[in-house]
């Protein structure tokens, strides 16, 4: 991985990037956010102090999914009327960027389907238990989720920061498949993968919790 | 790095003030906890923001419920450490008529959460499942997962009543949730419908001995009461092992069968037909010749074939042994009546008699008869009378397979009322309704 | 396969029985054992008095 240095230039702390895709990264001293063009980097913003840890994973946990290692670089946090959950981004040791959801401690990958599929594929009112069909698989929506953004930290592949109430849809198959219609943008970003367990992430690097022992 | 060069602090358990009593309240969800119920006054706290915020007031004293499992209380199950964090008492009204259970939450940082489940002594052991089931077409409905398929058991409204300890959603009381079971013991497939979520849940059945286990509590547990819906029956199997082990019995009968049926002697020692008529007078009895009964102890068959035609007879027969002066002695009743009820025939008796005398050792032997009729009537008959030595008792092989036949009914039986009693709490028990 | 080993000695006797009853020749007839019964009865069959085998019309008296 690359990592070129530079500067916040906000408070002048070294800022270094892990990944060559990061478009978007949180000085981890002031917390602005950064925001990467070719020439430099731009403060856009700050994040506001984020909510108490919950999740095992953290930025700089590496684990394994389908044989190839991954490292957390950043993560983007939820909020909604029953909750909050994680998105962990990741990114492979070959180079390929992808999330590691953390909702309550059940824990799913995916990748954004690369070419974006179109608006019309995507129902336009997503309703629990309605059939999503892609890629010769038939999901289904277990929940559809108006959230709003918490905060974010780490590095991102793309801008995020400060978003308006989103939908999210989740879909799942009868073989713990999984995927994500995004409702941010239009047309819907479409996020396919499927359910992993804690033991076969194989993470290194954890938080450690007072009185619990992995 | 992007971050600084210090690794992160262990996340600490929280404790807070309660916002309605200043009592103390610890967390011990790390995080997760977005609603808490304050130990000291029982008000719902919401913990989701720095500000704590009551959520819903107290609960009338008298209406609180003391945990089996206290929070705080750690287990072991499938190798990782749980500790209790929540508790709620659910319900559904079935019929007009309420039904709770406690479910705890338990909790690990890593592994996350998982359900416990009681009532009236059964016990589940849940976890929630990323996936959806698939839908298994028949008469009633059912699901297939990982190759199981499980059966419709109930569709319910539940309640949360109380409420205690920690949750990762805002719990309180008052929460519903449309819910569907589905079994497959000792498992259950349920789902969780709230606006807008569907989540999927597996059960297995525990017993309170298993829970105690793994929890270390101290005493006994509540017993089980009835039969819970996934809990898995005891006569599993056995009935079907029962009728494969009644089968090779009843081949050995058959052997056993065909063996005597082979080995008898069957042979006839004498046969001759005689005449009686009440009108004469004289002597009615009469003995026969000596014949002589060869072999092994056996039984001794005696056939009488009469011409009695709407009438009957009585035979006092004796087998005596002429050297020993042992005599077998009994009687044989022999009636035939037949008629024609307008239209309709029938016939009520047989025209012979056939009788098997036990263990009669070898020796000489005659056979003494006396036969009896309807004195008011002038009767009169011919019978033939013939003996035959050891002959097979085909009753007693009926018998035997009878026998051999119960404890596979009988298990059959069992298994029955067991399941019976399983359905009766489902929305399929036979009579109206049903309940759990 | 899992079997009851009540229901196998159960089986056991069962066929023990029915073995033991075929060989000695039991049955289920209501015979009665009567001794010392007197050669004379060949000469003269009137003489034996059965005291079981009467119908049961026979009352009493001599």
């Amino acid at each position: 991985m690359s990592q070129p240095s530079a500067s916040c230039p906000s408070c002048g702390a070294p800022v270094v990037f892990r990944w060559s895709g990061s478009v978007q990264t949180v000085c981890a001293f002031c917390k602005s956010i950064l925001v990467r063009t070719n020439l430099d980097l731009t403060k856009v913003g700050a994040v506001a102090d984020l909510p108490p840890d919950s999740s095992p994973i953290q930025i700089g946990t590496e684990g394994v999914v389908d044989n190839k290692a991954f490292a957390v670089l950043g993560r983007i946090l939820y909020e909604y009327e029953f909750g909050g959950w994680n998105e962990w981004h990741v990114v492979y040791n070959n180079g390929a960027s992808g999330w590691l959801s953390d909702a309550q401690l059940e824990y799913d990958v995916s990748w954004q389907v690369q070419p974006p599929p179109p608006a019309s594929a995507f129902p336009h009112n997503p309703q629990r238990e309605q059939q999503f069909a892609w890629g010769g698989r038939v999901y289904q929506v277990t929940s559809v989720t108006r959230a709003h953004y918490m905060g974010v930290e780490g590095e991102l592949p793309f801008q995020y920061w400060d978003k308006a109430e989103v939908v999210f849809a989740d879909l799942r198959t009868c073989d713990e498949q999984f995927g994500t219609i995004d409702y941010t943008e239009d047309p819907p970003l479409l996020f396919l993968g499927r359910a992993v367990g804690f033991d076969d992430l194989r993470l290194k690097n954890v938080r450690e919790f007072e009185g619990w022992r992995r | 790095m992007s971050s600084p060069a210090v690794t992160p602090p262990v996340v600490k358990a929280k404790a807070l003030h309660c916002a309605n009593c200043g009592g103390p309240v610890e967390l011990r969800g790390f995080g997760h906890t977005l609603s808490v119920v304050c130990p000291q006054c029982h008000a719902v706290l919401d913990v989701s923001t720095p500000l704590v915020q009551i959520l819903q007031r107290a609960q009338e004293a008298q209406e609180r419920v003391h945990p089996k499992i206290p929070l705080g209380t750690r287990g072991q199950i499938e190798n990782v450490a749980w500790e209790v964090i929540g508790f709620q008492v659910r319900q559904i009204v079935v019929d007009d008529v309420p039904y709770s259970w406690d479910e705890y939450l338990l909790f690990n940082p890593y592994y996350g959460f998982r359900y416990l489940s009681e009532y009236d002594g059964h016990w589940n052991f849940i976890r929630t499942l990323p996936l959806v089931p698939e839908s298994v077409a028949g008469a009633r409905p059912a699901l297939r997962l990982r190759g199981v398929t499980y059966k419709h058991f109930q569709h319910s409204n539940a309640t949360t009543t109380f409420v205690l300890g920690e949750f990762p959603w805002r719990a309180h009381r008052g929460e519903t949730a449309a819910v569907d079971d589905f079994i497959a013991p000792p498992r259950m497939l349920s789902g969780e419908r709230t606006d807008g979520e569907v989540v999927w849940s597996l059960g297995e059945y525990w017993t309170g001995g298993q829970i105690w286990k793994a929890f270390q509590l101290p005493g006994r547990p509540n017993p089980a009461v009835g039969v819970y819906a996934n809990q898995p029956s005891p006569h599993h199997g056995r009935a079907g092992a029962m009728w494969r082990l009644s089968l090779w019995m009843l081949a050995a009968l058959a052997a056993m069968m065909f063996y005597f049926t082979v080995s008898a002697r069957r042979e006839q020692v004498y046969a001759e037909r005689h005449t009686f008529s009440t009108g004469t007078g004289g002597e009615p009895s009469l003995v026969t010749p000596v014949f002589e009964l060869k072999g092994r102890p056996s039984n001794v068959e005696l056939q009488i074939r009469t011409d009695l035609d709407n009438n009957w007879a009585y035979f006092n027969l004796a087998l005596i042994n002429q050297d020993t002066g042992r005599a077998w002695d009994f009687g044989r009743e022999v009636s035939y009546y037949h008629g024609n009820d307008g239209g309709e025939s029938w016939t009520e008796g047989g025209q012979s008699d056939s009788v098997s005398i036990p263990a009669i050792p070898p020796g000489h032997y005659y056979l003494r008869i006396e036969p009896e009729m309807d004195s008011k009537q002038a009767s009169s008959m011919s019978y033939d009378v013939s003996i035959r030595r050891d002959v097979p008792t085909y009753t007693f092989f009926l018998i035997a397979a009878v026998l051999l036949m119960i404890p596979p009914i009988v298990s059959t039986m069992r298994v029955g009322a067991f399941e019976t009693a399983r359905w009766r709490e489902s929305d399929y028990a036979p009579s109206s309704g049903g309940g759990e | 396969m899992r079997f009851s080993p009540l229901f196998l000695g159960w089986g056991v006797l069962v066929l023990g029985m029915t073995a033991m009853a075929e060989y000695n020749g039991w049955s289920l007839a209501r015979i009665n054992q009567v001794e010392n019964v007197p050669k004379t009865v060949r000469d003269n069959p009137g003489a034996y008095r059965s005291t079981y085998g009467y119908y049961n019309r026979y009352i009493g008296g001599k």
